[in-house]
């Protein structure tokens, strides 16, 4: 059985799209079959959980409680893989915390698997943000998060400056997400489904749905591109996903 | 066995070389054949084709989602009517950048629907280039070369045009005497109705219509065989 994993979604700063990449990232896990729980941090009402509601649960991180609902089970939850959507301004005060109660230690001990998808906005404040969260992640998977997916054009963005930060940290991965037409993604957030349910021209409870083919097709164009800079990354590798299943095909041969 | 429904895009990155006549004359020999066909003017700015045939003529703009939902939709409806679409030289790369992205191509087959681009061939650079963009990005998408012989020195580009495995061998449209060029661009001039009333048939306007109906005709046997040939295969 691989290790559990857990995946941190966020950023200090609103509106740089966590949401859109936790939802990307939860259909690639579903769709390569991984057994996968999500919690949305938007508390009270929740972001997420409107997309993916049998696997996503509303919690506080910064209630104790819900702290540890969350990380206390992830060793003993069916689910391989928990992704957390985090809420803006909260990035670093989890990783503070998981820092503090010595879970960032257990992964770096590779007792378990962490990993930080750092969504980065067009503004200088995002490079700064770089600079603190990376010093929590030391050997961790530390992944940049371009997301142009709101037509984000890192204007403010030198790059040198942003090589200089991106260098420093040793062993951070770049992952671009590309801009989704913006009828498309409208219509997606109406429809409050998965984007593979979109795709698949899926309604709320997989009933038949009467989405338009050309926005299908679109959003199908650009979910392939995001799974493909996951590939990129190796990330089924990283969860140890893949080692998982080819253990559980080997056992299922040998049986 | 139900024959598929062709699209015909048309489509060149090039001006002037023809395409608002193939539309107007290939929707024509289909009204000729009793198949009236839907046609598809997306040409924004210089709309053309909707002048000749203004009760058969959709205009279309796509550079907004809003028209490609309706546009493609329509497309794609299951109404066995078969479609000509005149797409203008300033969206070549828009139109088919975005037939590749929502896999046009695909939910159009899956549709009962066969895409075919007739691409208009020129001497220029850009022609050549984006004939054979098309044939790398469209693999199994029919892409049949159209030599127009009005073009100048169309002899000499015409073998820069093969024919590609899935559309065949190039099609032609011979080149017409300036006066009846001058004729034939009047918006209320119909080649249908010239090739069923002609009380003569030793005119060239009528030896022109009947050969490049001709040309349409063997296009869509080709298109045919294409369709049966899996048929064909497995009875042998």
């Amino acid at each position: 059985m691989a290790k559990p994993a857990v995946i941190l979604v966020g950023a200090d700063k609103g509106g740089v799209g966590k949401t859109t990449v936790s939802r990307a990232l939860l259909d690639y896990l579903i769709a390569h079959n991984i057994p996968t729980r999500a919690f949305d941090t938007e508390f009270p009402k929740g972001t997420l959980r409107r997309f993916h509601p049998d696997i996503t649960e509303v919690v506080d991180l910064t209630s104790t409680a819900d702290q540890m609902k969350v990380f206390d089970s992830v060793s003993t939850a069916s689910a391989q893989i928990t992704v957390i959507d985090v809420r803006a301004g909260l990035l670093s005060t989890t990783l503070k915390a998981l820092r503090d109660i010595g879970f960032l230690d257990a992964a770096k001990k590779s007792q378990l698997t962490f990993g930080v998808f750092h969504i980065l906005g067009p503004s200088v404040a995002s490079l700064d943000e770089i600079a603190e969260t990376s010093g929590y992640m030391g050997e961790l998977s530390y992944f940049l998060v371009k997301n142009f997916i709101n037509n984000t054009t890192f204007f403010e963005w030198d790059p040198a400056t942003y090589n200089a930060y991106f260098k420093k940290i040793k062993g951070a991965q770049e992952i671009t997400v590309p801009k989704l037409n913006e009828m498309a993604c409208e219509q997606v957030e109406l429809a409050s489904v998965p984007f593979v349910s979109f795709v698949a021209n899926k309604g709320i409870d997989t009933q038949s749905a009467n989405y338009s083919f050309v926005l299908r097709g679109y959003v199908r164009h650009w979910l392939g591109n995001v799974w493909a800079e996951f590939d990129r990354v190796r990330l089924n590798d990283i969860v140890g996903a893949d080692a998982s299943r080819k253990n559980q095909a080997r056992q299922e041969r040998a049986g | 066995m139900e024959r598929r429904t062709p699209i015909f895009i048309i489509a060149s990155p090039r001006p002037r070389v023809g395409k608002t006549l193939l539309a107007r004359t290939l929707a024509e020999f289909l009204r000729s054949e009793d198949r009236p066909a839907a046609a598809f003017d997306c040409n924004p700015g210089e709309f053309a084709l909707v002048d000749y045939l203004p009760g058969d003529t959709a205009v279309a703009d796509i550079t907004e989602t809003k028209d490609q939902i309706t546009l493609f939709d329509q497309f794609l409806a299951e109404d066995r009517v078969p479609k000509v679409v005149d797409v203008g030289h300033s969206l070549f790369d828009k139109f088919f950048t975005v037939i590749q992205q929502i896999g046009f191509v695909e939910e159009a087959r899956q549709r009962g629907a066969t895409p075919v681009v007739l691409f208009l061939a020129d001497g220029d650079r850009r022609s050549r280039q984006g004939y054979a963009v098309l044939r790398d990005r469209f693999a199994h998408l029919p892409i049949v070369p159209v030599i127009n012989e009005a073009l100048p020195q169309a002899i000499r580009f015409r073998d820069d045009f093969l024919g590609t495995r899935t559309g065949g061998a190039p099609l032609t449209i011979p080149a017409l005497s300036p006066v009846i060029k001058g004729v034939i661009e009047r918006p209320s001039f119909s080649f249908a109705a010239l090739a069923v009333t002609a009380s003569d048939t030793t005119t060239e306007f009528y030896g022109w219509t009947r050969r490049v109906f001709l040309e349409y005709r063997e296009l869509e046997l080709r298109l045919l065989l294409a369709e049966l040939r899996p048929a064909l295969k497995f009875s042998a």
